[in-house]
């Protein structure tokens, strides 16, 4: 619940395109921009998003060190591997932010699938995800593969591998996706029960 | 002397006596005022030949998405489409204008018969 009345406008927080939705805006009173969001070039929807995900028992700062981290050992290792290898060097990305783009394109689900009760029996039955919830699902799923680990293994290690591994298309994250879309096609007979 | 028993059978049974049952009314025989909006929610299935032709296509590409763009484009744009129609339609009943014709929606049937409602 937002505790503007509904004819507030949302903020427009990139200064390039203020100047677009100017004369829009001109006259509607618009809501305060939250304190997470910023304009600087280190900012990304995404990359915010996840840094929340991570944070737990509210300890935003640290969740925010975790994912610096991650993205120094994403550097460092994608740095390596350009200067081991002799021939096609533009093809490894350095830019850490673009592979974690990159890792959750490509681990984003496009169904699901929910229990849904008829005659008793409990049928799987496939349904069609939201862009948002579709986001969601595949950034929940890399950091549930980055926590599964060893005690002595850190978490930007390990978090750090799985958007290697997903960004290049491999790696458990992207096995869960094709597994769980394996399974909506076996299940894709009982997709006209869906109804709640 | 007997009578026989098709005899009876061709005139069929006796009406019961009105005063040793009486008549009970147990739901009131007139409508009620309102009308519920369980059948304006409609069903929720939405994109199922999109959803077959992405499932067939998968199959055949053991898969891979990177075979499919066109159909999972497809699919997408046939679920935002469906969900967007869905939330433009949800907000027009939520105003409530009542315009005349005779494809009203629940909320608007219930406002035309608060203002005339049934004799009691």
């Amino acid at each position: 619940m937002s505790m503007y009345p509904s004819h507030f406008a949302e903020p427009v927080i990139q200064k390039d395109s203020q100047a677009a939705s100017r004369n829009e805006l001109a006259h509607i009173p618009i809501k305060a921009a939250t304190n997470d969001s910023s304009d600087s070039i280190f900012f990304g929807v995404l990359q915010n998003k996840l840094v929340k995900y991570i944070t737990k028992k509210g300890n935003r700062s640290l969740a925010n060190e975790l994912l610096t981290e991650t993205f120094e050992i994403i550097k460092r290792t994608q740095i390596e591997r350009y200067n081991l290898s002799k021939s096609d060097r533009e093809k490894i990305i350095i830019d850490a932010e673009k592979l974690l783009i990159n890792a959750i394109e490509n681990s984003r689900p496009l169904l699901q699938l929910s229990a849904i009760k008829r005659g008793g029996v409990k049928y799987q039955v496939p349904i069609p995800l939201t862009e948002k919830k579709s986001y969601f699902l595949a950034m929940k799923w890399l950091l549930d593969a980055a926590r599964e680990k060893d005690r002595k293994v850190k978490l930007p290690e390990k978090l750090a591998w799985e958007i290697l591994d997903a960004a290049c298309g491999q790696g458990r994250v992207i096995k869960k996706k094709d597994d769980l879309h394996r399974q909506c096609e076996s299940n894709r007979a009982y997709a006209h029960y869906r109804w709640s | 002397m007997r009578i026989p028993g098709a005899l009876f059978a061709a005139r069929g049974r006796a009406p019961q006596n009105e005063k040793e049952v009486p008549f009970q009314e147990i739901l009131p025989l007139r409508l009620k005022n309102t009308v519920s909006g369980k059948a304006d929610s409609g069903s929720d299935v939405a994109c199922l030949q999109e959803m077959g032709v992405l499932f067939a296509c998968l199959k055949d590409n053991e898969f891979v998405e990177k075979y499919c763009n066109k159909e999972i484009n497809q699919f997408q744009k046939c679920y935002k489409f469906y969900m967007d129609r869905k939330f433009e339609a949800k907000k027009t009943v939520n105003q409530g204008v009542v315009q005349p014709g005779n494809n009203l929606n629940y909320k608007q049937l219930n406002k035309y018969m608060r203002r005339f409602p049934n004799p009691n």
